[in-house]
């Protein structure tokens, strides 16, 4: 029967047809897009120079002069410029005792700031956000920081919100995890992310060295993000995410330890940095690598890298190949056009740019971001993608690296790509021009050149 | 231009509208199949198979139809999102030695310096009324006198509790640590750099492609909120197992100052930890004790009287405490209406969303002669109802306004009798309660309610695939065959 016929082909071709949307909607769903993202800029009589920071350090009468002298090198020698921002009860010497509202208005103040920016600027309305995170990981007061933003911005009853606290420096690309995660399951959703950290509650003001180097590098700084997988925004969408790999080395007891907040032999809580800190680094950093690569690289560098392994254990077994020199081994630069280092130290950038193989320009954007803002902890990956495209640097399907190091120890990295050419100054937008500066070195060499020789 | 929110009204008219509708589809269909197969039944098996030759269906097409029809239904089925199987669950039994008998609190809060005899009556006169029985525990910090709330003794206590519940946990499911996909951990007023959840990757030697998260700052309704992401986590991930684990640490939070409003948390709060073995693997499906149906978030954060009824702060002297307001029953009330009207057309039976709709439009277009509100019967869909032991004005109020009897009321009530209020953990308490009376029967709904700081409310609805077999070994094994106990409006201790 022709009717017949014709409707079972009709069922057939729907089918088919059905089967298709849903595995191409699926695959749409798949989507995270970056619409825009802003870094905090505090106001200027935030600003911590050498000379203020050397007046905190003497205001702590428990220190030797030999502990002076330590801290004073570790400053200068930083790579940190007169321009990095602190809290102000640490400027206003409440150091010591800053009291639940001071620790409160340094984080409402980068959180409101950067929000009320971020909704400007994408046009998108705060009862539209469907998704909630906000990540800081030395301070979480009841209720949430994610129920401040609630409260603040009147968000809907039912946005899923979620405070990460705990997930040190490496907590952004966490959180990117969380919503692309949540995104797999939802459609059409809008999330917000907040990375900042807390440094008013968490200044240490004993005489133990380990625990006095995050006095010297931790900054104010912050960022807050957009993120959609709705493929309707595409068009206004700067970067798309390609993908994210976390590696978790906290089962080895020594990664676990290297970064640690304890108390020191006073009883006075700090924020331990241990001598294996950097081996744990580059265990955690190969970790992410071996991962990372295979999604990242072109096949024809990952047919190197499978015969270079090859050669060197033929014929150069007797060399200790370190997981450094294993990394060596792969030119990241086949498949990654821009590196967002964290800024974790000088020490730190230069030893991921020789293992990755960089060269000047490639770690220029995080050197420049740890000059201009410091050690601004988990958001410091914004402030360098903020360099690069204040310097125009990104393009049309370039394809971004985000890397990054945190406590615990954790190396997660996330790769996007560039969907459109990008030229927002943000929060670079009054000092780009003077970037890269001709000297990295500190204006109080002189002054406090003599630390160096004592 | 800021957009206005829908008004809850027109939103839960709509939710309600959408549901019904939705199975609206289902009646006209069901008359016409019946009246077929009554035709078909009249019929013959002669004139059946006369009737199949005469529409001229040869097998090459027959064969077709049943082909597309099969691939249409696995490719429907596999496209669902996976189940989500809780395999077991296992809470911390603290060790008798930290019992707080009502006579060692009393004792404790007059010789401690920093407490003036006001606050200390004040302190006693809350705990006779609060239903909280002599058997709670608080860690050891707390019971130096004055308390010694050091980091290191935090950590104690955080290992203590959390490793407890999960070597309980291990030894209940056979759980490898390495089989960890994901680890959620959730604790509101104790977040140490690294993270609990690194603490814990640290101590099972977990992988390093765990996907970790840890929740703070959410108060007591968080338990729920990891339910929450583990399950978005594991239907972005299939064949993978998900540790959840729920505490609060007590050692840290203690308040040393004399503003009333601040010093009953030194009362409810005690010592507790649950971890819970989530998968959406099919092996588990097999043993698996419950099966996630629902999850439901409401956030009253935008309502300012809401968001500061539970609220950390320093008092005057600059001593840290959270601050309980007047009116957290008020708002716990209008927090949970808020999630029941969202919760509601999941659960409930066609026949309770029509009378609830019908009452709703009632009263707003009649206003108050449109009747009083119909609160929908909430007996029908659950069997089990595990509510946060909050306090006990918090249960005596969730009791009134939903209208329960109190046998649904009674784990919730031991639970804070026996262990006080363990905060995100105190629902898998009263779980393990209502399991350890064998209660529990397959195929029961389970009503999970949370709530806590924000403010929050969050239900979770579980259905028991297979009943645990008594004796049920938990939390309560030492204890159940005294519950439930009698447990007085006032405990005189003054």
């Amino acid at each position: 029967m022709d009717l017949l016929w014709t409707i079972s082909t009709i069922l057939l071709l729907c089918s088919l047809l059905s089967i298709l949307w849903k595995g191409f909607d699926r695959r749409r769903n798949r989507s995270c897009y970056l619409l825009d993202f802003v870094c905090y800029k505090p106001s200027d009589d935030r600003k911590l120079s050498s000379e203020l920071c050397s007046d905190i350090i003497v205001r702590n009468k428990r220190l030797s002069v030999p502990d002076y002298k330590f801290l004073l090198k570790v400053v200068v020698n930083s790579g940190i410029s007169e321009d990095t921002y602190g809290p102000r009860s640490i400027i206003e010497g409440r150091e010591e005792c800053p009291t639940h509202d001071d620790c409160v208005d340094e984080v409402d103040d980068c959180m409101y700031r950067t929000l009320d920016e971020l909704f400007l600027r994408t046009s998108i309305s705060p009862i539209d956000v469907d998704v909630l995170v906000v990540n800081v990981s030395m301070f979480a007061p009841s209720p949430s920081l994610t129920s401040r933003i609630v409260n603040r911005y009147r968000m809907r009853e039912d946005v899923k919100n979620f405070s990460l606290a705990g997930m040190g420096c490496s907590a952004s690309p966490i959180a990117i995890d969380l919503v692309n995660n949540i995104f797999k399951t939802r459609k059409r959703t809008l999330a917000v992310v907040v990375t900042s950290e807390s440094i008013a509650p968490n200044w240490y003001y004993g005489t133990d060295k380990s625990m006095m180097l995050g006095n010297c590098l931790f900054r104010s700084g912050g960022c807050s993000f957009m993120l959609t997988n709705d493929p309707s925004l595409k068009h206004r969408a700067k970067m798309s995410l390609k993908c994210l790999v976390r590696a978790h080395i906290g089962a080895n007891d020594d990664a676990y330890s290297c970064a640690i907040q304890k108390e020191d032999d006073e009883g006075r809580v700090g924020f331990h940095l241990s001598k294996s800190l950097p081996k744990a680094a580059v265990r955690a950093f190969a970790e992410n690598l071996q991962r990372l690569a295979p999604k990242v690289l072109p096949v024809g560098e990952l047919a190197l890298y499978v015969l270079r392994g090859f050669r060197h254990r033929l014929w150069r077994s007797k060399e200790a190949k370190t997981d450094a020199a294993t990394a060596a081994m792969v030119n990241f630069k086949s498949g990654v056009d821009h590196f967002c280092l964290h800024t974790g130290g000088a020490a730190v950038i230069d030893a991921v740019g020789r293992a990755l193989g960089l060269t000047k320009y490639d770690v220029e954007p995080a050197r420049m971001t740890l000059h201009r803002w410091g050690n601004t902890s988990a958001s410091s990956l914004w402030y360098v993608l903020g360099y690069m495209e204040a310097k125009k640097r990104l393009r049309r399907k370039d394809r971004v690296l985000m890397l990054s190091f945190g406590a615990g120890f954790k190396c997660n990295s996330c790769l996007w790509e560039v969907l459109r050419d990008l030229n927002d100054g943000g929060a670079w937008e009054d000092c780009i021009r003077a970037y890269p500066p001709q000297t990295l070195v500190n204006p109080f060499m002189e002054k406090f050149g003599w630390v160096k020789e004592a | 231009m800021r957009a206005v929110p829908l008004p809850r009204f027109l939103s839960s008219v709509e939710l309600a509208y959408l549901n019904v509708v939705n199975h609206l589809l289902a009646f006209p269909i069901i008359p016409v199949m019946v009246a077929v197969l009554l035709q078909v039944l009249e019929l013959g098996p002669d004139e059946l198979i006369a009737h199949w030759s005469s529409l001229g269906i040869d097998t090459i097409h027959a064969l077709c139809t049943i082909f597309t029809v099969v691939v249409v239904a696995t490719a429907y089925f596999m496209s669902r999102p996976r189940p989500v199987y809780l395999v077991d669950h296992a809470c911390f039994r603290p060790p008798r030695s930290f019992r707080v008998p009502f006579a060692t609190f009393f004792e404790h809060a007059s010789l401690v310096p920093f407490f003036d005899e006001k606050s200390v009556r004040f302190q006693v006169r809350f705990l006779e009324s609060s239903g909280l029985g002599e058997e709670t525990c608080l860690p050891l910090a707390n019971r130096y006198i004055p308390p010694c709330p050091s980091m290191e003794a935090a950590c104690a206590e955080a290992r203590l509790v959390i490793f407890s519940a999960i070597d309980e946990l291990i030894a209940k499911t056979d759980l490898k640590p390495r089989d960890v996909d994901i680890l959620v951990v959730n604790c509101s007023l104790f977040s140490p750099t690294p993270s609990l959840s690194a603490m814990i990757v640290n101590k099972y030697k977990m992988r390093s492609n765990i996907m970790s998260f840890n929740l703070s700052g959410m108060g007591c309704s968080a338990g729920l909120i990891s339910i929450d992401l583990a399950r978005s986590l594991l239907q972005a991930h299939p064949n993978s197992y998900a540790l959840v684990v729920s505490t609060e640490i007590i050692t840290p939070n203690f308040y040393a100052g004399n503003e009333r409003s601040m010093l009953l948390p030194n009362c409810l709060f005690r010592m507790g930890a649950a971890a819970v073995l989530l998968s959406n693997s099919r092996r588990e499906e097999d043993r698996a004790k419950y099966r996630l149906l629902h999850v439901v978030r409401t956030h009253e954060g935008a309502d300012d009287r809401a968001y500061r009824c539970v609220y950390e702060e320093e008092d005057g002297e600059g001593n840290s405490g959270i601050n309980l307001s007047k009116e957290l029953t008020t708002v716990t009330g209008e927090a949970l209406r808020a999630n029941i009207t969202a919760v509601g057309p999941l659960v409930l039976p066609v026949t309770e969303q029509l009378r609830f709709l019908a009452s709703l439009v009632a009263r707003r277009l009649l206003g108050a002669r449109g009747g009083k509100p119909y609160i929908p019967d909430f007996k029908r869909a659950f069997d089990h109802l595990c509510i946060h032991a909050g306090g006990r004005a918090v249960i005596d109020e969730l009791q009134r306004s939903l209208g329960l009897p109190a046998a649904l009321v009674e784990a919730s009530r031991m639970t804070l009798h026996r262990f006080g209020n363990t905060s995100s953990s105190s629902l898998w308490y009263e779980l393990a309660y209502i399991e350890a009376k064998s209660r529990m029967r397959r195929g029961d709904r389970v009503w999970m309610i949370g709530f806590g700081s924000g403010f929050k409310c969050n239900s979770a609805v579980w259905r028991c695939l297979r009943a645990p077999k008594a004796p049920v070994d938990g939390p309560w094994s030492d204890c159940i065959h005294r519950y439930p106990v009698h447990v007085p409006e006032m405990v005189k201790l003054l």
